[in-house]
């Protein structure tokens, strides 16, 4: 285990070339296996390029990981990460299975017979799809709790990366530097098909305070009922061109096109979302579907990151990252969560979003690894 | 309680008139000629004249206005300027809520009684009316927006927007104001105001909603005992709220989108968050999502829907298992609509129902959260919901309910409104200048259920029926099968008026009350002369019913008790009133209307708010009351009381030749054996077949064997008459509640009066204001007393003491001066109309008559078993009783049928 270990750091080099890490020598594999899409991720040695992922859902990105003062030789590799729709699971099979990531875990000749085969794996799917797993690739998923993968996740990059939160305002990123020594407590709010929403008091320290079942699924699946939607994607896609307002009961459309200046409500504010639908007598074909998905959009965005920030509140927590597929960079998704934030909190507090949103479980469940010399690592 | 149907106002309570004496009502002598003409001579302006504190009327030259057989008849006020309105409306997208005011002119017969009371005891309804509240009734209509004419008519035909003139008989040379202004809240207000000008010549006024909002939570929670409820997996529990600690709170209105309000007072209050997932995506979406072409559709629905096909449960993520470390159940939602997403399915592969149950259950989670989210925030209590979002949808309270609870992990409860459709108009109507409502207390409010309250269920208007004729048709027009009913959507005639005319519908019942848990609106009776009996111990915990119906066994067995008894009811009520093919009629059509009021409860048993014993058999009074039955129990009673009187004198004879102990064991014992006489018990009346009242008067108290099965005699006796050679000092005043009619009253409640007049008590006889059952009434105890004095000394001098005979009352000034040696025997009115009594809610001249007192005696089942039973008072308490009712007897103490309770109670010091 231990050398299996080290050999899984001495592959993430990618800057340092070991004169014994064998180029083609892959790497650790961990999944998070969401109700809706699964995120994989993989370090590789850098002989490993961007080019071999060919997953649909795939996106790559690369994390330099400086060596640090680690007790362990750590070392610079890659950390791929790729996603895969949950219910197109066979291709992510045929993915682990065209990269032989399964057999990474174990790879070395020196690792125990208990510990090959093992996959560190955390989300709902984990239990699911075990058997699937054990079926297609005889490999068996380790089950790694999935809020411990989140917390682990995002303390790890809101500590080791740089840049890695930001704001989104005015569909204008901005970086924000965040002192590691006061990064705790901290609000995570993950998105994912639903949303949990956690406070971070330190490195496994945290409690699931809230959540909502209104989520990234319900985007998904309401919208794709609403407009035949394909993917996800597609649906995101669309919401860029809509405008709410065709579907969106506003407040001037109450108060015959004027404010509620007594309860602070600008005519433009959303006084019921899809509130219009009612009184036209129009069907769904009637409406444009860019329409129903922004307004969707914007209904969900709305309702989580007030929650988000009624629980932040409550708990007295500055800060509140975002996390979770649903976000996927998508500026408006963005835009609508700080937006709302900033709004209920009257500009007191502040969304942010980390660049590595829907990984964080993943992440989390890579970390898990034993001795992976990670926790280590800080951001110089 | 008040019971003060318009139809025989002159032996209302509901006394606002503080003029001159009237002569005894012409209408009385008219009923009971039998006739079936009760046209109303219109009474002289002057005889109600009004004390100038209430401004806002001006009633000189008012008359009634046409035939007074109508439910509402009212009363015009020629001088009355109009731009006073009666009427406020809140109108919203979907439903026109409408509440107005009928007033309630309760000429109250000044007699001789009443006047002596006033100068005895200080009852002055005229002097200590020092606010403006009016007696009159609150009614809550509704109608959907999109059928506006219904409304338009509905108000048109009872000329509510001139102050409630009647449609028939609107004088043509009043004046047509064009200025009149109807205050409406409710984005309607703005888009229909020109319809209104047009049609009804009228102004509308807009009221800000939110003022509106709050102005109505804050009426119904502090005037309506039983406003609030909260409702978990399908119970519903009425939640008393004590005034004084009401504020602050939350007030979460969720219309087409979702406003929650911290109000911290009357008119203080703050929007403090919202959402726009509200009732208008609930519907807007449901609509894109399933085609439904109404709200209702929708929500009815989603009754049959399963959420489990659409939303992703945490159980479909952890392949079934529950994820316990954070406290998830695997049938938890963990993401609504999750599940379509990985279907290859389109939308039309799924059932609408379960697409809008997911819809409800989405919207209704988001919203209790969010609302327990700020109640925490602000370290608010209570968060109760309304608006029309909920509708009273048992799975929209459940889920909202369920929220609350699980984000508070139970240190919250989300409480509901019976109301809460008409907070908005309501708020409109107190934003009228002088309302008067402001001045309400909970006490001055009777909140009553006519006849049409199971078929409509509070959710459509009521059939704005102009006579009983009305009434009777409309009421034969129902199709009853088991408990389920089914009735006619009231429609408008051809003629447009709004009036008349219901057709069978071509829908099928069930789409009237998409939700049986729908609570009834009944109509709101203003009462400002009730008052809180004042020797209750503490009023805050009195609860008057002893016997919780919220049981389905208990509420299952009174049911069957009251519908087993109905028949012979209607024989009698038909009786009463001469067997006319008329009096069968009406006799139906309210055996029709009371089984369907009982149906109604066994399926909804808070329908009509929280349902004890006490409320159903008002109900089964208020019933007959309302098909004009005035007193079904007349002969009966006539003739048992004199038969009972013939025999009181040997009675009183056999009494005086005992010492003062054995006196006063069989005085007790004498008021026990009498209540046995009871019409309202039906093992009662089977024995009345076998013997003479005084046959069986006599056995029923030979068979007193003590002890008896709750027998605080000892006690009570020692009280009376000391131990040894102390003497305890005599009670002051004694207040009597009494019961039955005929031997119960007589031979029972008369002789122990008579005893305590003796030993220098003054006796007060409390009876109900309006006949219920074979109950004797305020009205007819001074006849009784009367002629109970032909035999008596003792009673005369203080029947004369207490102004109750006629001869010795040429001037009661001087009868006072005469008999002040002795001690009055008093008669007052309790406020009442049923054969129970709710101690919170009694008469002002049973308050100011209870001032003085320091004994209270109730007799009979239903004042001190059924209710009061287990009543604490300021003074002592003599509770007596025979239990003729088996069930009644096992569970309240334990025992048999004809078992008697003897239960004193020292004042609690």
């Amino acid at each position: 285990m231990e050398v299996g270990m080290r050999r899984q750091l001495e592959e993430r080099e990618s800057k340092i070339m070991l004169p014994n890490q064998s180029a083609d020598e892959v790497s650790h594999l961990a999944v998070d296996i969401g109700g809706s899409l699964i995120k994989v991720v993989y370090s590789s040695s850098n002989n490993n390029n961007e080019a071999d992922d060919k997953g649909k859902k795939s996106s790559n990105d690369c994390v330099g990981i400086p060596n640090g003062s680690s007790d362990y030789p750590v070392l610079c590799g890659r950390l791929h990460f790729a996603k895969f729709e949950t219910s197109k699971i066979n291709d992510c099979l045929e993915f682990i299975s065209s990269k032989q990531l399964h057999r990474c875990g174990g790879w070395h000749q020196e690792a125990s017979p208990h510990d090959k085969n093992i996959i560190k794996a955390t989300g709902g799917g984990a239990y699911k799809f075990a058997d699937l797993f054990k079926e297609k690739l005889g490999v068996s998923l380790d089950k790694v709790d999935e809020m411990d993968c989140l917390v682990a996740g995002s303390n790890f990059l809101l500590k080791t990366v740089h840049p890695e939160a930001f704001t989104y305002i005015d569909g204008r990123e901005e970086y924000v530097q965040i002192d590691h020594n006061d990064l705790y407590p901290y609000l995570l709010v993950n998105i994912g098909s639903g949303v949990s929403m956690i406070k971070v008091d330190g490195d496994g320290k945290f409690d699931r305070v809230s959540g909502t079942s209104v989520g990234g699924g319900t985007f998904w699946g309401l919208g794709k009922l609403l407009t035949k939607c394909k993917s996800f994607d597609e649906l995101l896609e669309l919401s860029h061109k809509g405008n709410n307002r065709v579907i969106d009961m506003l407040v001037g459309d109450i108060y015959g096109g004027g404010d509620y200046p007594k309860i602070g409500l600008s005519s433009t504010a959303i006084a019921s979302s899809f509130g219009k639908a009612i009184s036209e007598n129009k069907e769904l074909e009637d409406y444009g579907r860019e329409d129903i998905s922004r307004s969707l959009l914007r209904m969900i965005s709305n309702n989580i990151g007030q929650i988000s920030y009624l629980n932040a509140l409550r708990f007295g927590l500055k800060r509140i990252f975002f996390g979770g597929f649903f976000i996927r960079g998508h500026a408006y998704t963005m835009d609508t969560i700080s937006v709302a934030v900033h709004f209920w909190s009257k500009g007191e507090a502040k969304a942010m979003f980390l660049r590595h949103e829907g990984f964080l479980g993943a992440l989390g469940a890579f970390t898990s690894y034993k001795s992976h010399g990670l926790d280590n690592i800080t951001t110089h | 309680m008040a019971g003060l149907t318009e139809d025989h106002p002159q032996i209302g309570i509901d006394d606002i008139i503080d003029g001159s004496e009237q002569k005894l009502n012409e209408d009385i002598v008219e009923r009971e000629s039998g006739g079936g003409a009760r046209e109303m001579a219109p009474p002289a302006g002057n005889s109600i004249h009004r004390s100038g504190s209430r401004p806002q009327l001006d009633l000189s030259k008012a008359a009634i206005q046409g035939n007074f057989e109508e439910r509402d008849p009212t009363i015009l006020l020629p001088n009355q300027s109009d731009d006073i309105s009666h009427l406020a409306l809140d109108i919203g997208g979907s439903l026109i809520k409408l509440i107005y005011f009928s007033r309630h002119e309760d000429r109250s017969v000044k007699d001789r009684r009443k006047k002596f009371l006033e100068e005895k005891i200080g009852v002055s309804n005229g002097i200590r009316r020092s606010y403006p509240i009016l007696g009159g009734r609150l009614h809550f209509v509704k109608f959907e927006t999109a059928k506006i004419n219904e409304c338009l008519d509905f108000i048109s035909s009872k000329q509510l927007h001139r102050g409630g003139m009647d449609a028939h008989d609107w004088n043509s040379d009043a004046p047509d104001n064009e200025n009149a202004v109807i205050k409406a809240t409710g984005g309607g207000a703005h888009k229909f105001a020109d319809l209104f000008k047009e049609r009804l010549g009228v102004s509308i006024e807009k009221e800000d909603e939110m003022n509106c909002l709050v102005a109505g939570a804050n009426f119904l929670l502090k005037a309506i005992r039983h406003e609030a409820f909260t409702h978990m997996e399908g119970q519903k529990e009425f939640v008393q709220i004590d005034q004084n600690d009401l504020f602050p709170y939350l007030l979460v209105n969720i219309g087409s989108g979702v406003s929650m309000i911290k109000v911290d007072g009357d008119g203080k209050f703050q929007r403090v968050s919202g959402t726009n997932v509200g009732g208008g995506t609930y519907w807007g979406l449901g609509k894109l999502l399933t085609k439904c072409k109404s709200f209702d559709e929708l929500l009815e629905l989603s009754q049959r829907g399963d959420n489990r096909t659409i939303d992703m449960l945490v159980g479909d993520i952890y392949g079934g298992m529950d994820y316990s470390k954070i406290g998830l159940s695997a049938s938890t939602i963990a993401s609504s609509f999750g599940k379509a997403i990985s279907e290859n399915k389109n939308l039309e592969d799924y059932r609408p129902e379960d697409i809008s149950l997911s819809l409800l259950r989405m919207i209704s989670y988001n919203i209790g959260q969010i609302s327990y989210l700020n109640a925490l925030r602000f370290g608010l209590k209570r968060i109760f919901f309304g608006g029309f979002f909920i509708r009273g949808h048992a799975y929209t309270m459940d889920t909202i309910s369920f929220a609350v609870h699980f984000w508070s992990k139970g240190d919250a409860q989300a409480m509901f409104l019976r109301h809460e459709g008409f907070l908005g108009a309501l708020g409109a109507f107190m934003s009228y200048e002088k309302h008067g409502l402001d001045d309400l207390m909970v006490h001055h409010l009777v909140e009553r259920f006519p006849m049409g309250a199971p078929y409509t269920g509070g959710k459509i208007h009521g059939p704005p029926l102009g006579d009983l004729n009305e009434k009777i048709s409309w009421m034969a027009k129902f199709v009853q099968k088991g408990t389920e009913i089914t009735g006619p959507v009231p429609m408008a005639s051809p003629r447009t008026t709004g009036l008349g005319g219901f057709e069978v519908p071509s829908s099928k019942g069930a789409t009237l009350r998409s939700d049986a848990s729908n609570l009834n609106v009944g109509v709101l009776h203003l009462v400002p002369t009730l008052e809180v009996f004042p020797l209750l111990a503490d009023p805050k915990i009195y609860e008057p019913n002893t016997i919780d119906l919220a049981e389905q066994g208990e509420l299952q067995y009174w049911f069957t008790v009251l519908s087993e008894h109905l028949p012979d009811l209607v024989d009698k009520a038909v009786a009463s009133e001469g067997g006319t093919d008329d009096a069968k009629r009406r006799g139906d059509a309210f055996a029709r209307a009371f089984s369907a009021h009982l149906a109604r409860l066994m399926e909804e048993p808070a329908a009509y708010g929280k349902l004890g014993l006490a409320n159903l058999l008002e109900l089964r009074e208020e019933c007959l009351r309302e098909f004009q039955f005035i007193d079904a129990y007349r002969s009966i009673k006539q003739r048992e009381n004199e038969a009972s009187l013939a025999v009181l004198p040997d009675l009183l004879m056999e009494l005086d030749g005992m010492n003062e102990e054995t006196r006063l064991l069989t005085l007790i014992e004498g008021v026990l054996a009498a209540n046995i006489f009871d019409w309202g018990s039906r093992a009662c009346v089977e024995l009345y077949h076998k013997g003479t009242i005084i046959e069986i008067y006599r056995m029923s108290r030979n068979k007193m064997q003590r002890p008896w099965r709750v027998d605080d005699f000892d006690v009570f006796k020692e009280r009376m008459l000391g131990s040894g050679d102390e003497k305890p000092h005599p009670h002051k005043r004694a207040l009597l509640f009494v019961d039955n009619s005929g031997a119960d009253v007589v031979l029972g409640m008369l002789p122990l009066a008579r005893e305590l007049l003796r030993r220098g008590t003054e006796v007060v006889l409390v009876a109900n204001s309006l006949p219920a059952l074979n109950d004797v009434t305020a009205m007819e105890l001074p006849d009784i007393v009367a002629e109970a004095a032909k035999h008596c000394d003792i009673l005369r001098r203080a029947a004369e003491a207490g102004g109750l005979l006629v001869d010795a009352m040429i001037n009661s000034q001087d009868v006072n001066k005469e008999n002040s040696s002795s001690v009055p025997l008093m008669v007052v009115e309790n406020g009442c109309g049923s054969p129970c009594i709710d101690l919170r809610q009694v008469s002002s001249e049973l308050a100011a008559a209870a001032k003085d007192a320091d004994l209270v005696i109730l007799e009979g089942m239903g004042r001190a078993l059924h209710t009061n039973f287990n009543a604490q008072f300021k003074c002592d308490a003599l509770k007596l009783a025979m239990v003729k009712n088996q069930r009644l007897a096992e569970k309240l103490i334990k025992g048999y049928i004809y078992d008697c309770v003897c239960r004193y109670e020292p004042a609690s010091s």
